[in-house]
């Protein structure tokens, strides 16, 4: 199933299948939000706050905004 | 002569320029800490307001320039920051190009690294890796062959550990022996753009390659150094192209991920995990333990400073006291005298009095960066920070006002998003600063009575921290104001890493905490001390026919006399009319009017005029004006003097609850800090922000001390 990111599941893990294009698309993926990569959604702040993603071996906070344009597919 | 000829000829000699650029939280402050140590200095960029962080490493003899970069994860700037990467590294200037490049790269984010990386290789400079944080590394099982790393880039690779202090001696003699290398270089550009078009670009600013080309024309019309008509040239290039630069970054993005994947296939193993360390930011990021763990930190931070500051802040305070004591019994008395135990010696002790206070919360704010909970109170914070215009990163700038707006400020610049920024600046110095404290502690001692209630609760702990929560609410107050008026395009983000949590150095933390005092004593010391004679000189002299009547007059009443008590008098009675028509004592009473309201003498109003420079200012102009004409020998402590000053037309205390309310809540929002506004004026470009800022501050703290006046008396 493909979703975007900001409504993975907490601590469940996807497959980055496409950045939507927008002005952030080129930040995101300079940090490594590239298509293949795999994402585990670890933190979310309270009351629609950021999100906090595992990708490879780091944490990368995200806007919930920013998450949406990341599309994945759930594992 | 030999020695003579020596020195010339090495002060000839070109000292070789090293870079140390690299993402953030790699540890790269850390290596240039540990390279250059105490020889730090901090300058300016023109055009930006970003430090230049440099330092020099002396080794087996020789002598090298090692300069720190800003964090970033690419070429392609996002903030202000990341900018001076960019302009540094494409110096056309020879003079200050760096000679050598030192990246440093986490052993555990190749990927991100290199991609920095090989954009510095094709820039052709020359280039060296520091593989760091390999501790980190092991933990987490992972091994790196470097030399299939070496073979793809062809740059020599060091591993090191920087905060176990391990291989800065292979980075000491790799600078030494000058390893690095130029590249092949590692994505085509032209690939991606057309050929004809870089070679134009190329030979019109004598650039070396492509990329470079690429680059000028991708940054060209953002550098505020590129000159107009080289924009308008660089504008039509490419329109006459008609070249997509966005989609080329894209695609240039996507090869060189590719690529990297590739190589690092070959050079990383993976080993399945020992175990997941993140187990701190279950609790950390909580969504409740996380803000009370948060508020807790913060509370700890003032408290300490509380309660261990103040100790070297009395010693220091009684040893100025007994300065000007001694000073003034063995010295003969005259005007050198008085100039320095009522100008010289307050003004220097105004200043040094502040160093434990900085030193202390500079300390705190470094180790909390230093072990990445920082980016941990960005994330929790960002929620809380937009409704009011901000960013979660806005909470560094707020919080280091606490201390001293003038680093708030100056950290701001983190902050990509322009609304933001402005925002953030703007606000930051109603946080309440520690400048402002001794005006708070002074009067909250002489109002307030220090008694406990219900149990726990001081009075006077319970005052202090009102005003701290009424800077927080002029703060909210003031952002939610400005979003509502400023208007931007540019969108919002957040894009910060959770760096692992460290260790702290407690090198580095020492190494800031004496970086910030030295710079607050060089800097504002500087306008404090000028301030202080300046003072001194127009509260000492006056129109000199009314000043010689006076002192006439009252030579003639002594003279009439001689009972001793009664001379006293006279001579007290002639000093405060010295005073009283000396140029400052012209200068407040004129201003009297317009203070009247909110319960301020002349003397409050000289204050106010002094300490338009700077808060702290009050409490040594307080202590000047009320010092002349009385006895330095006595040392009488500032409190003291202030709570014997009577209204002589009332016949009350001039410092009652009323009036020191309302000069707390004035020196809560007015803007009286010529340091600040010079940092704001900095960092926004122009005096535009400045000005709007006095003005909003200064009226807020007006009707804000007129209503509190007007309440309480």
């Amino acid at each position: 199933m493909i979703i975007t990111a900001d409504r993975i599941p907490k601590k469940r893990a996807a497959i980055i299948q496409e950045i939507a294009d927008s002005p952030l698309k080129i930040n995101l993926m300079e940090l490594g939000f590239l298509p293949g990569k795999t994402i585990i959604l670890n933190h979310i702040a309270p009351m629609g706050g950021p999100m906090a993603f595992k990708l490879e071996e780091s944490i990368l906070a995200l806007r919930k905004s920013e998450a949406a344009l990341i599309e994945v597919q759930l594992l | 002569m030999k020695s003579m000829s020596e020195s010339i000829s090495t002060s000839l000699v070109k000292i070789p320029k090293v870079a140390i650029i690299g993402n953030p939280n790699v540890g790269k402050s850390t290596i240039f800490n540990q390279l250059t140590g105490m020889t730090q200095k901090i300058g300016n960029y023109p055009g930006v307001t970003v430090d230049k962080k440099s330092g020099f490493m002396n080794y087996q003899g020789s002598k090298y320039q090692i300069i720190d970069l800003p964090g970033t994860y690419s070429l392609y700037p996002n903030s202000e920051d990341e900018i001076i990467a960019h302009r540094v590294l494409n110096e056309l200037n020879e003079e200050a190009r760096p000679d050598f490049v030192m990246m440093v790269i986490d052993s555990c984010q190749l990927s991100r690294g290199l991609f920095l990386a090989t954009q510095l290789m094709d820039l052709g400079l020359n280039l060296a890796l520091i593989l760091n944080m390999t501790d980190v590394a092991v933990k987490k099982n992972i091994s790196i062959k470097t030399f299939e790393i070496f073979k793809a880039l062809g740059i020599p690779i060091l591993s090191t550990d920087a905060r176990g202090a391990k291989g800065l001696d292979q980075i000491r003699e790799l600078i030494h022996q000058q390893n690095f290398n130029k590249s092949a270089g590692f994505v085509t550009i032209e690939e991606l753009v057309p050929k004809a078009t870089l070679e134009e670009v190329k030979n019109k600013f004598s650039l070396s390659n492509y990329y470079q080309a690429y680059q000028s024309l991708r940054f060209g019309l953002k550098d505020k150094t590129v000159s107009a008509a080289d924009k308008a040239w660089i504008q039509r290039k490419l329109d006459e192209t008609n070249l997509d630069l966005d989609a080329a970054q894209l695609e240039e993005t996507k090869i060189r991920y590719r690529k990297i994947t590739e190589i690092l296939e070959k050079a990383v193993v993976k080993a399945p995990k020992l175990k997941e360390d993140r187990g701190i930011d279950k609790i950390l990021l909580h969504p409740i333990f996380g803000y009370l763990i948060f508020t807790a930190i913060l509370l700890l931070i003032f408290q300490a400073i509380f309660a261990w500051a103040t100790v070297p802040m009395d010693l220091i305070d009684g040893f100025f006291a007994e300065l000007a004591g001694w000073v003034s019994s063995s010295l003969p008395n005259g005007p050198l005298s008085d100039l320095l135990t009522e100008g010289i010696i307050p003004g220097i002790g105004g200043i040094v009095i502040f160093i434990p206070q900085i030193a202390m919360l500079f300390g705190f704010l470094a180790l909390l960066e230093d072990t990445g909970y920082m980016s941990r109170v960005v994330f929790l914070m960002d929620r809380w920070m937009r409704p009011f215009g901000l960013h979660g990163k806005s909470i560094v700038p707020l919080v280091s006002g606490v201390a001293c707006a003038i680093p708030g400020v100056m950290a701001a610049r983190n902050i990509g998003n322009w609304k933001e920024k402005i925002i953030t600046i703007m606000v930051t110095p109603l946080m309440s600063c520690s400048a402002r404290l001794p005006v708070y502690v002074i009067l909250i001692g002489l109002v307030v009575p220090n008694e406990t209630v219900l149990g726990v609760i001081n009075l006077q702990a319970f005052a202090l921290l009102s005003l701290y929560i009424l800077g927080v609410v002029g703060v909210l107050f003031t952002a939610l104001m400005l979003k509502n008026i400023l208007k931007t395009e540019e969108k919002s983000f957040l894009m910060v890493e959770l760096p692992s949590y460290r260790t702290p150095r407690w090198k580095d933390v020492i190494i800031t905490m004496y970086n910030k005092s030295r710079t607050f004593v060089t800097e504002a010391g500087k306008v404090i001390l000028a301030i202080s004679i300046i003072l001194w000189v127009l509260a000492s002299y006056g129109p000199s026919q009314r000043m010689d009547k006076i002192r006439t007059e009252g030579a003639l009443k002594i003279e009439k006399t001689t009972d001793q008590e009664q001379i006293a008098e006279i001579q007290n009675e002639t000093s405060s009319l010295l005073l009283e028509n000396s140029f400052i004592g012209i200068m407040g009473k004129s201003i009297e009017p317009v203070i009247k309201p909110l319960g301020y003498d002349w003397k409050i109003g000289i204050a106010l005029i002094a300490s338009f420079a700077a808060r702290e200012v009050f409490v040594s102009t307080i202590a000047t004006i009320y010092s002349i004409g009385s006895d330095t020998e006595d040392e009488l402590t500032i409190r003291q003097k202030l709570n014997q000053q009577i209204n002589p037309e009332t016949g009350d205390k001039v410092y009652n609850t009323a009036t020191a309310f309302s000069l707390m809540v004035f020196y809560a929002f007015a803007m009286q800090c010529m340091s600040t506004l010079a940092v704001v004026y900095r960092e926004t470009k122009g005096w535009k922000w400045p000005l709007i800022q006095t003005v909003y501050m200064t009226a807020l703290a007006y009707i804000s001390a007129f209503i509190v006046y007007q309440i309480l008396s």
